[in-house]
C-alpha cells in the first residue's frame, strides 16, 4: 500500500424524512483503495448512506468530503464528475438502449467535442468516438457481455442487467465505486461471477480504463458474499454504526448477531 | 478461384502446405478472421505464416524436438490453429483437449501423452492445469493467449503467446533459416496429431473415461482432405466457420486440412455464446455443427414461428409442405413437376430465403453433421427450408469415410463411401474399414490397437450398419447399443431418440428396452427454454427446472410427442411409458461424453430407481439425486418423479 490516504470521510451525518430518522449521526472514514462493505438489516439506512455520498440526498447535518473536497451539498452530476460512480439497488438503466449504448452513455462525460461535431461525425469527433467505443468494448469483454452487446437492456434478465449497470459505472473510470446490492436476486452462479468481477475491479487487474486501485463501497444483504469479498465491514442498524472491523471481528460481534437475529446470542 | 493448386499435390504435411499457400497468397488474401472487441480482425496468409514461425521457433528455443508432444486447449481461435502448425513445423505432435474437460481428465491426458508444453487459452484452462501440475513431471511451460485474469499469476511455468513469439524472433536471429529447415524435415508419415476419443469405449469405475489417443499422421489427414475435396468443390473464395472443437478429428480433417488445402478462409466466432449471431455476420458457405446444434436450430425455428405474427405463421405453415415435397423429390433424385417447381419458387422467395437469411445460412452451400446420429426428421426439415444439410460418417480412428454429395442425399443414410473398396459389413453387422485413411492405432497402447485393427488390416469400428441398395451406408448405432427386444427383434434406441428430439420441447432423452424389459420406455430431458416459453403462454406457474418438468400439463405436452413418434413405429417398438427427468443429462456428471453422446450403461445404473419404477408399474416416486458441479462440489436434489403411460 502506497499510503493511507483517506478517500472518503463522513462526519456525523444526520438524515431524516419528516419525523423518520434514517441516519442518526454516522461517521465513517474510507481509505484509498479499500474494499469496504456496509451491511445491516432492512431499513438500517444503507442505501440512504449511499444516496448521501452520491448526492441524491442532502443530509440535514454533517459533512462529507471526498479527497478533502466537501461534496455534502454538491449536485449529483458534479460528484460523478469527480470520479464517484454507482450502481443502484433498483436497476436504473435506459431500457430502450442496447447494452453497448448504455455503457457508451456513461462515456459522454469525457467527450470533448460538442453535439454539432458529434452529429457531423467527422475528423476529431470520429476518432474520439472510436476511442471511447474501444473502452466500451474492453468493459464488455471484461464483464463477458459479448452475447448481449446489441440486445436491448429492457429484454435482458435481471442478473445480466445488474452486470450492464456495473459496466456503466466502470465506464466512468471511477476513483470511488459505490455498489448498491449488486447481487440481490441473483442465483449462486451469477453471484460468484459478480464477486469475481468486484474483486478484479478492485485489483484494477483488467483494463486500461482504471489505472489505480479504485476504492469500492459495497452495500450487500448477502452475508456470505460480504464475508468472502470485503476487507472491512461496517454494520448499520437504525441509522447507527454498530460495528466496524474485519469480517471475522464483525461476525463475532454480539451486537451484530443481535441486530440480525433479534436475540442476544 | 482455384481448387487445389497443382503445386500442392505433392505436399503431404501441414507445414509444407502452409508454406506453399503463404508463397501463393502472401498478404493478398485473408486466411483467418476472428471477432475481437466487436471487430472482425483479419489475418492474411503471410500473417498466419509469420505467427506460426515465431511461435514454432519459440518452442524450439524452449526445447521442443521432433516427436515431442504439445497439448492445446481452448475455444476455436486463430492461436489454436497457429499453435498446432507451430508444433508440427518443429516436428512435434499436437494434441487437442476439450475446453470443458475436468482437471482429472486433463491430468490423465497430459500424463498419458507426456506433453512437454500446453497451450491454454485463458485463466479457466490455465487454472485447471495448475491444479494438477505437480503430477506432470515433463511439463515445461504453459502458454496462454488470453491474458485476462492472469496478470498477477507470477510463476515461471507460465508464458504468454506473445512472449513465446518474442523468444522465437530472437532464436531466428541466432539461427537464421531454422524454421524453413524444420519444415523441410517434416514427413508425411510423421504423426501430426493425437486425437483422444471421447471414451465411448472404455469407462472406469470412477466415472472418468479413460480415453485412447488415436495417432493421426500428416499423410492420413491430408489425403483424407484430398479425398474429400475430390467429391466436394471448395474454393479459396469460400468461408468456413470453425466451431466444432479442433480436438475432434472432424475439424482436423475439414476445418484444418480441408481449408489449408483449398485456401478457404477460416472464421472464428467471438465467444461460444455468440456463435449464432456470428454465423449471421459471416454468412459462411460451409458450416459444421454437431447433431445437437442442428437440432437446437430446428427447434428454435419452430418455437420462433410459434411466437411470430399470425400472418407469418400462416405463410410458413402453408409453404412448409411445399418445401418438404420438393425436398422429397430431390432425395429420390427425380425432377419435380412444373407446378411443384413454380410453387417452390414462390415459397423460397417469400418464406425460405428470408428465413435462411435470419439464420445466416443464405450463402450456405452445405451444412455438415457427423458424430451422433441426426434424426431424418431434422435433416428433412432443413432441406425443406433450403439448407443443404449433409451427413458424414467417420471415426477418429479411420477418418472421414462416407458422405452425402450435393446431389445424392438420402435422409435415412449417412451417404456414399468415398471409396466402396474401403468398407465392408461383417457377418455380425459391424462396419469394417480399411484403406489409406485409417489411422495407425492408439498411442502407447499396442494391445488396444490389435483389438482395433485385425490381421487382414480391417479396422473394427464397433458401429452397426448396412449398405443399402443405393450404395449408401445406413448407420444404426454402436454395436453394443443395439438392443434385442423381448420379442427377439433388434432395435436401435437412438433411432427413436432422434425422432423424439425433433420436438422443440425435448432436449434430450434416453429410450430403453431389452430382453429384461417387457416394453420400450423413455426418460426425457425437457427443453427448458422452449417449455418455459410454452408454459408462460399457457399461464402455467413454475419455479425451477425441477418443478416445471413435473407439471401435469408438461407431461401432457410431451405425451403428444410420444404419440407422434409412436404412430410411425411398429407395435413392439412403441414407447409405452415415459418420465420427465428432474435434471438434464450432463457431461460433468459423466452421463454424456464430452461430445455429448449418451453413456447408456452409466445412465441406466444411475437412474436404476427411475427405471425400476417404470417397469414396476409405479405412478411416481421420490428421488434424491446427487449432483456434481464443475468445481468439484456435490449437492443433492429431492423431488417426486411421475411415470406417465402412453396408450
Amino acid at each position: 500500500m502506497a499510503d493511507n490516504r483517506i478517500a472518503l470521510k463522513m462526519e456525523d451525518i444526520h438524515l431524516s424524512f419528516g419525523g423518520l430518522k434514517a441516519l442518526g449521526g454516522v461517521s465513517l472514514e474510507v481509505k484509498e483503495g479499500e474494499l469496504l462493505a456496509i451491511i445491516g438489516p432492512n431499513g438500517a439506512g444503507k442505501t440512504c448512506l449511499m444516496n448521501c455520498i452520491s448526492g441524491f440526498y442532502r443530509p440535514q447535518k454533517g459533512r462529507i468530503t471526498f479527497y478533502g473536497q466537501d461534496i455534502t451539498r454538491m449536485p449529483a452530476h458534479r460528484i460523478a464528475g469527480l470520479g464517484v460512480a454507482r450502481t443502484f439497488q433498483q436497476i436504473e438503466l435506459f431500457t430502450g438502449l442496447t447494452t453497448q449504448d448504455n455503457i457508451m452513455a456513461a462515456r459522454h462525460v469525457f467527450f470533448k467535442n460538442g453535439a454539432l461535431q458529434g452529429a457531423l461525425y467527422f475528423g476529431p469527433a470520429h476518432s474520439e468516438e472510436i476511442r471511447h467505443r474501444r473502452i466500451v468494448e474492453e468493459i464488455i469483454d471484461f464483464l463477458e457481455m459479448e452475447a448481449i452487446r446489441k440486445k436491448h437492456v429492457g429484454a435482458l434478465p435481471y442478473g445480466q442487467r445488474k452486470r450492464v449497470e456495473m459496466g456503466r459505472a466502470l465506464a466512468l473510470e471511477p476513483r470511488l465505486l459505490l455498489l448498491d446490492e449488486p447481487m440481490a436476486g441473483m442465483n449462486l452462479e451469477e453471484k460468484e461471477d459478480m464477486a469475481r468481477f468486484i474483486l478484479d475491479v478492485h485489483d484494477a487487474k483488467w483494463t486500461k480504463v482504471i489505472h489505480q486501485k479504485p476504492t469500492v463501497i459495497l452495500v450487500e444483504h448477502d452475508m456470505g458474499v460480504v464475508m468472502d469479498v470485503a476487507e472491512r465491514v461496517v454494520v448499520l442498524d437504525w441509522g447507527q454504526v454498530i460495528a466496524d472491523g474485519t469480517p471475522e471481528e464483525v461476525k463475532a460481534n454480539p451486537e451484530v448477531i443481535k441486530a440480525y437475529l433479534g436475540v442476544a446470542a | 478461384m482455384t481448387i487445389i493448386g497443382a503445386e500442392l499435390v505433392s505436399l503431404n504435411t501441414f507445414p509444407r502446405i502452409l508454406r506453399a499457400q503463404c508463397m501463393k497468397y502472401g498478404d493478398k488474401k485473408v486466411a483467418m478472421r476472428k471477432k475481437e472487441f466487436g471487430i472482425w480482425n483479419k489475418y492474411t496468409w503471410k500473417d498466419v505464416y509469420e505467427n506460426v514461425k515465431w511461435a514454432s521457433l519459440g518452442l524450439v528455443h524452449l526445447g521442443l524436438g521432433p516427436g515431442d508432444v504439445a497439448a492445446i486447449v481452448g475455444d476455436n481461435d486463430p492461436q489454436w490453429f497457429w499453435a498446432e502448425y507451430a508444433v508440427q513445423s518443429a516436428g512435434g505432435i499436437s494434441v487437442g483437449m476439450y475446453v470443458d474437460a475436468h482437471f482429472s481428465e486433463i491430468k490423465y491426458l497430459l500424463s498419458h501423452a507426456e506433453a512437454k508444453f500446453v497451450f491454454a487459452k485463458d485463466q479457466e484452462q490455465v487454472d485447471k492445469i495448475l491444479e494438477v501440475k505437480n503430477e506432470l513431471p515433463v511439463l515445461q511451460k504453459i502458454i496462454y493467449w488470453e491474458a485476462k485474469g492472469l496478470w498477477y499469476y507470477d510463476m515461471p511455468l507460465l508464458m504468454s503467446f506473445a512472449e513465446l513469439q518474442e523468444l522465437g524472433r530472437k532464436y531466428e536471429e541466432a539461427h537464421p533459416g531454422a524454421f524453413e529447415a524444420g519444415i523441410d524435415k517434416t514427413k508425411g508419415s510423421d504423426i501430426a496429431a493425437l486425437c483422444y476419443t471421447s471414451g465411448t469405449t472404455r469407462a472406469t469405475e470412477d466415472g472418468i473415461a479413460r480415453q485412447k489417443g488415436v495417432m493421426l499422421s500428416h499423410e492420413m489427414l491430408v489425403s483424407n482432405a484430398r479425398a474429400w475435396l475430390a467429391i466436394d468443390k471448395w474454393y479459396d473464395s469460400d468461408v468456413w466457420l470453425s466451431f466444432t472443437p479442433p480436438a475432434w478429428a472432424a475439424e482436423q480433417i475439414l476445418g484444418i486440412a480441408g481449408c489449408l488445402l483449398s485456401g478457404t478462409e477460416v472464421n472464428f466466432p467471438e465467444e461460444p455464446e455468440t456463435v449464432m449471431e456470428n454465423i449471421r455476420e459471416v454468412g459462411p458457405q460451409f458450416l459444421f455443427l454437431s447433431a445437437r446444434l442442428w437440432e437446437n436450430y430446428a427447434s428454435s425455428v419452430q418455437s420462433k414461428i410459434n411466437e411470430t405474427s399470425r400472418f407469418k405463421r400462416f405463410m410458413f405453415n402453408v409453404f412448409l409442405p411445399v418445401g418438404y415435397k420438393y425436398a422429397q423429390a430431390k432425395f429420390q433424385r427425380r425432377r419435380p413437376g412444373l407446378l411443384l417447381r413454380t410453387l417452390h419458387g414462390i415459397a423460397d422467395l417469400v418464406v425460405f430465403r428470408p428465413l435462411r437469411d435470419r439464420l445466416g445460412m443464405l450463402r450456405l452451400r452445405s451444412g455438415f453433421q457427423a458424430g451422433a446420429a441426426l434424426s431424418p426428421d431434422t435433416l428433412k426439415f432443413f432441406h425443406a427450408i433450403g439448407v443443404q444439410l449433409r451427413q458424414l460418417y467417420g471415426l477418429t480412428e479411420a477418418g472421414l469415410q462416407t458422405a452425402h454429395t450435393i446431389d445424392d442425399i438420402d435422409p435415412e443414410t449417412v451417404g456414399r463411401p468415398l471409396n466402396p473398396d474401403w468398407i465392408k459389413i461383417s457377418p455380425q453387422g459391424e462396419i469394417l474399414l480399411t484403406g489409406p485413411l485409417t489411422s495407425r492405432g492408439y498411442y502407447k497402447d499396442p494391445e488396444a490397437t490389435r483389438e482395433l485393427i485385425d490381421s487382414e488390416g480391417w479396422l473394427h469400428t464397433g458401429d452397426a450398419g448396412y449398405i443399402n441398395e443405393r450404395g449408401h451406408l445406413v448407420y444404426y448405432d454402436r454395436v453394443k447399443e443395439m438392443v434385442e427386444l423381448s420379442s427377439g427383434k433388434k432395435f436401435a434406441p437412438s433411432y427413436i431418440e432422434g425422432k423424439l428430439k425433433f420436438s422443440p420441447y425435448v432436449k434430450d432423452c434416453m429410450v430403453m428396452g431389452g430382453p429384461d424389459k417387457p416394453f420400450v420406455s423413455a426418460m426425457v430431458n425437457i427443453d427448458f427454454e422452449n417449455v418455459s416459453d410454452w408454459a408462460e403462454e399457457h399461464r402455467i406457474n413454475y419455479t425451477t427446472f425441477v418443478d416445471l418438468s413435473q407439471k401435469e400439463q408438461v407431461y401432457d405436452l410431451i405425451l403428444k410427442d410420444m404419440e407422434r413418434v409412436n404412430r410411425y413405429l411398429p407395435d413392439e417398438m412403441k414407447v409405452r411409458k415415459f418420465v420427465n427427468l428432474h435434471k438434464e443429462f450432463d457431461p460433468d456428471e459423466a452421463e454424456l461424453t464430452r461430445s455429448r453422446k449418451l453413456r447408456r450403461k452409466f445412465v441406466e445404473n444411475r437412474y436404476a430407481d427411475v427405471i425400476g419404477a417404470i417397469y414396476g408399474g409405479k405412478e411416481g416416486f421420490e428421488i434424491e439425486a446427487p449432483v456434481k458441479y464443475r468445481d468439484g462440489r456435490t449437492g443433492v436434489i429431492k423431488t417426486t418423479i411421475r411415470v406417465r403411460s402412453v396408450l
